[in-house]
Parts: C-alpha cells; sequence; structure tokens
C-alpha cells in the first residue's frame, strides 16, 4: 500500500470516528487540527485505524504519534490489508 | 523539611544557594544540589532515605540497560524489572496496610498489619522514575550514563516530595548545561514568594477556618455551614497545592532548571474536562501518556481507558475507598460529558457550566476530604434538606464576618492576577518601571507577612506530602 492510499482511507475513517464529513487530512495535520481529537478520542481512532488496517500499533506510537503523516507511515509499513 | 517553615526559609535554602553560587563548575554544583536534597529528604525520612537511593539505582541500572543494549529481550525484562520494583515500592510504601485490612475483610483473614508508614514523596518520585524508564524504553530519552546525575534527577529537593512530576526531557540538558540568568533569578525568586504566600497566607488560614467547620463531628452542621466549609476547603487544597508547585517551579528556576506548569488557574474551567487539563497538569499527562495508550484486557476502547485511568487517578491520592470514589466520581462526570459532546456542551450557557463544574468540583472534594465513610455519608445529608439541622446557624455568619477578607481575597487570587503587570504593561510601556518596583515591594511585603505569619504557628505540612 502506498502512502496516497493510506491518507486516503484514513480520511475515510478519520470522517467516521469524528463524525464529520469534511474533515480533509493532509500529513501534517494533527491533534490540533482537529477539535475533537482528544487524548479520549485518539484510542478510539487508533482502534479504528487497527481494524481496519489488520494491524496493532505499539504503546510507544499510540503515545507518542505526532501527526497523520507518521501515523501514515507505520500503517503503510505494517498494514496487512 | 517543609517549604513553609522558617528553617527552610532562613537556614536550609539560604546555605544552599550560599554553596551553589561558591561553585562555579557544573559538578560542583551538582554536587551541592546533590547533598542539600538528601538532605533535605533525609530530615522526614532519615531511615528510609535509603529505599530513596535504591529506587535510584535499580532505574538507573534498568534505564542504562534498555538503552545501551540492541537487544530486545534485554530491553523488556529491564522494563519489566523497573516496572515490578517501582509499583513494588509504591504498594509495599503506600497501600500495604490498605490492602491487609481489606483482604482481611473480604476474607476473613487475619493477616497481620505491618503498620508501615507511608513513605514521603514516594507516589512523586517513583512516578518521575517510571516516566524515565519508560521514555528510554520508547527511545524518546537518552539513558542517562552518569549515576549521580540520575541521582540528581531523582533526588532534586524542589520537586522531589510532591511535585511536579518532572519528565526526565524537562530537565534533561540542563543537568549538564545550565546557567541561572538574572531574569531566571528574579523570575524564580518571585515565583518562590507568591506559592509561600499562597500556602501561608491563604491556605493555612483557610485550613483553620475549614477545620472549625469540618474538623471533629459534622453531624451537628447546617446545611449552610457544610457547604461553606466545603467551599473554603476547596480553595484552601488550591492555594496549598498549587503553592507547593509555584515553590517548586521558582526554586527550579533559581537553579536554572525549567520545570513544567503544573496549575492553570482550574478553578476558571469551563467543564470538568478542562478542570483536569488545568489542575496537576503532571499527574494527568503521567496518565494520559503512559496508562491510556494501554489497551484494557487487551482491548482498545476508551471507555475501558478512561475507568482505568480514572481508577488510577483515585487510587493515586491515597490508600482509602474514598479516594477510589473520588477517581471514579470524576470519571463519571467525564464520561458524561464525552457523551454530550464538545458541541453541544459549548451550547450551554456559560453561567450554567460554571455552576454545574464548580458544583461538581466542590461536592468532590468533599468526597476526597472524608476518609471516614459515615462522615461521608452524614456530608452528602448535611449538603441537602435532609439535614436535621436547619438551613442556616450563627457559627457560619459570624465566621464568614470575621473572615471575609481573606475568603474575598483567596476568591480574587483563583484568578491568573498576574497576568496584569503584563498587560498593563503592553498598553502602557512607561508603566515598566514603576510595575517593576511595585512587584518587588509586593514581593517583600508577602514574605514577611508569611514569615510573620509562621513564627506565631507551627508548621503545618502540604496537605500532597500525604501522596
Amino acid at each position: 500500500m502506498n502512502k496516497k492510499e493510506a491518507m486516503e482511507r484514513l480520511t475515510a475513517i478519520f470522517r467516521d470516528v469524528f463524525d464529520d464529513d469534511e474533515i480533509v487530512l493532509t500529513e501534517t495535520t494533527s491533534a490540533k487540527d482537529i477539535e475533537d481529537w482528544d487524548s479520549l478520542e485518539h484510542i478510539n481512532l487508533i482502534a479504528a485505524v487497527e481494524k481496519a488496517f489488520k494491524m496493532r500499533f505499539t504503546m510507544k506510537e499510540v503515545s507518542g504519534m505526532k501527526n497523520v503523516g507518521e501515523m501514515a507511515d507505520i500503517v503503510c509499513e505494517r498494514a496487512k490489508k | 523539611m517543609v517549604f513553609s517553615s522558617l528553617l527552610f526559609l532562613y537556614g536550609f535554602l539560604p546555605l544552599c544557594l550560599l554553596c551553589y553560587a561558591a561553585c562555579q563548575k557544573i559538578w560542583t554544583r551538582n554536587a551541592v544540589l546533590i547533598v542539600f536534597s538528601l538532605l533535605f529528604y533525609a530530615w522526614g525520612e532519615p531511615t528510609r532515605i535509603k529505599y530513596l537511593l535504591l529506587s535510584a539505582l535499580v532505574n538507573y541500572l534498568c534505564g542504562l540497560l534498555i538503552g545501551k543494549t540492541g537487544k530486545e529481550p534485554l530491553r523488556k525484562l529491564a522494563l519489566t524489572v523497573s516496572l515490578i520494583f517501582n509499583l513494588g515500592m509504591i504498594v509495599v510504601f503506600k497501600y500495604s496496610g490498605f490492602l491487609i485490612e481489606n483482604i482481611n475483610a473480604i476474607f476473613g483473614a487475619h493477616i497481620p498489619d505491618p503498620g508501615i508508614v507511608q513513605m514521603i514523596g514516594i507516589s512523586f518520585y517513583t512516578f518521575q522514575v517510571m516516566s524515565y524508564v519508560i521514555d528510554v524504553y520508547w527511545e524518546k530519552v537518552e539513558a542517562q550514563v552518569n549515576p549521580f546525575w540520575f541521582l540528581l534527577y531523582v533526588a532534586l529537593f524542589p520537586q522531589l516530595i510532591a511535585g511536579p512530576i518532572v519528565r526526565y526531557s524537562t530537565i534533561s540538558k540542563e543537568i549538564t548545561e545550565r546557567t541561572t540568568t538574572l531574569s531566571d533569578l528574579s523570575k524564580g525568586l518571585t515565583r518562590f514568594v507568591i506559592g509561600l504566600a499562597k500556602k501561608v497566607i491563604l491556605a493555612d488560614q483557610l485550613f483553620r477556618v475549614v477545620d472549625t467547620f469540618l474538623g471533629d463531628n459534622i453531624s451537628g452542621l447546617s446545611v449552610l455551614g457544610t457547604w461553606y466549609g466545603i467551599i473554603l476547603y476547596s480553595m484552601y487544597i488550591y492555594f496549598d497545592f498549587s503553592g507547593y508547585s509555584d515553590m517548586a517551579i521558582g526554586l527550579g528556576l533559581i537553579f536554572g532548571f525549567h520545570f513544567d506548569e503544573n496549575f492553570d488557574h482550574p478553578y476558571l474551567c469551563k467543564d470538568i474536562t478542562e478542570f483536569w487539563q488545568r489542575w496537576h497538569i503532571s499527574l494527568g499527562s503521567f496518565f494520559r501518556d503512559y496508562l491510556l495508550p494501554v489497551p484494557v484486557f487487551g482491548i482498545r476502547n476508551k471507555y475501558l481507558s478512561l475507568g482505568l485511568v480514572w481508577l488510577c487517578t483515585g487510587i493515586w491520592h491515597g490508600a482509602s475507598w474514598n479516594y477510589i470514589l473520588w477517581g471514579v466520581y470524576y470519571g463519571a462526570f467525564i464520561l458524561l460529558e464525552t457523551k454530550i459532546g464538545k458541541k453541544k456542551m459549548r451550547k450551554i450557557p456559560l453561567v450554567l457550566r460554571h455552576i454545574y463544574n464548580k458544583l461538581v468540583i466542590i461536592i468532590g472534594f468533599g468526597i476526597f476530604y472524608f476518609e471516614d465513610v459515615k462522615q461521608l455519608g452524614l456530608f452528602f445529608r448535611n449538603l441537602t434538606f435532609f439535614n436535621p439541622n436547619g438551613f442556616f446557624s450563627v457559627a457560619e455568619q459570624i465566621s464568614l464576618y470575621n473572615n471575609l477578607y481573606l475568603i474575598l481575597a483567596a476568591i480574587l487570587c483563583t484568578f491568573p492576577l498576574l497576568k496584569l503587570p503584563k498587560l498593563i504593561e503592553e498598553k502602557a510601556p512607561v508603566m515598566r518601571a514603576p510595575l517593576a518596583v511595585a512587584g518587588t515591594v509586593v514581593c517583600a511585603v508577602l514574605l514577611v507577612v508569611s514569615s510573620i505569619l509562621l513564627v506565631d504557628s507551627t508548621t503545618k505540612a502540604f496537605l500532597y506530602w500525604r501522596f
């Protein structure tokens, strides 16, 4: 899977989790840019991404992810589907 | 040793500053800080200081092994050893009595209570070293090679016994490369005196009133008397704990360390979620970074994570059921706010939101205050019209009259008053010099008044020393 494809799929997941169809993701999008993306919603987001891509993030990644670009990189590297 | 004691203010601190200033090289300055920090801790824990040193040694070695070996099984082993050791320390020195009491009660066992008194500062320094080892494991920071510099991070007396829970990454560079600028020195001294005043002029005086109302049996308190007592307690706990944090941050600055803020005017919050972003920030961020990502029972679910974090927040505060209830209570309100959603929360009129969150916070501190279940039950009864003692009595009327200035000053000081001089300066730069003089005079007055009050009273420990 390439990064562009990962970003597209992540966009759909973000829209679903945050219930907002207007979300447009870029690689630099971070929790600061999406109002509802707080530490608690982050857990739900991670769960949704893991389910969609059939992969697991490590605790370090869950705690330390800086932006969507980093998330897409991990997904590209590890996604099984 | 208590920051707000004459011994610390006019003995320990000046002597430490003198020795520190007399040294020029960083390693001698660090040596001074290590010696004084250990002396500071030994003052309260003369025999159990060995456990602090043991904790520093174990976590230093684990951190070093994790940082220096490339073998994942070894890294994992060292992390596991460190976590078991640290959590074991907390269980033994904080919760053993509580655990045995409950095991005996549930299973009808007769395990004798070892009578271990809680070790000062254990919850704070143990959380610090855990954050360090995890950060090394996560490769967020490099392991500290020098054991003495690691000991300095663990034992640094400004933050050793009641926080803030300082992350290693915050001060790692400053351990070996720091200078105290004149501006830092001035800011640090000011901050320290403000913290001292918060503790001695506000918190200790508020507690005197709180103690008359909530100190003994509260069965005879009126509705208004109960509310009065617990509202003052809510203010007391803020000034006591944030005062300590101010003093810690100020002392840090004096020695060239820049700690993160621990409080951000929590009573200005608009909801409970925001309250916890402003109250004891270093604890909240610890749980956010290290506990929230843990999958509960292997499942990633925000509600399970929320439950775990708030259960632990409650337990962290003390070995008693009321603290657990207090944590769960806050978890429930945060769950409620999550369910309502930020957008809908914002649509609620601001006045209602303030009334809602202040009520939750004040009643919450009631749960926090009463360790005795019977008294807690009476507290809930007394707050309502089920109170058989009437709506108000002359006691709170007299107390309010006698302490009106104290209470008004306390309410005023929950607002960000310190931002005022900066605002004035921005609008009228000409005011810079008069404001600087006024600031110095105010600080001097606060120091003198605090000292006079300290001469006249027995030293009162900070509440958060217990945690």
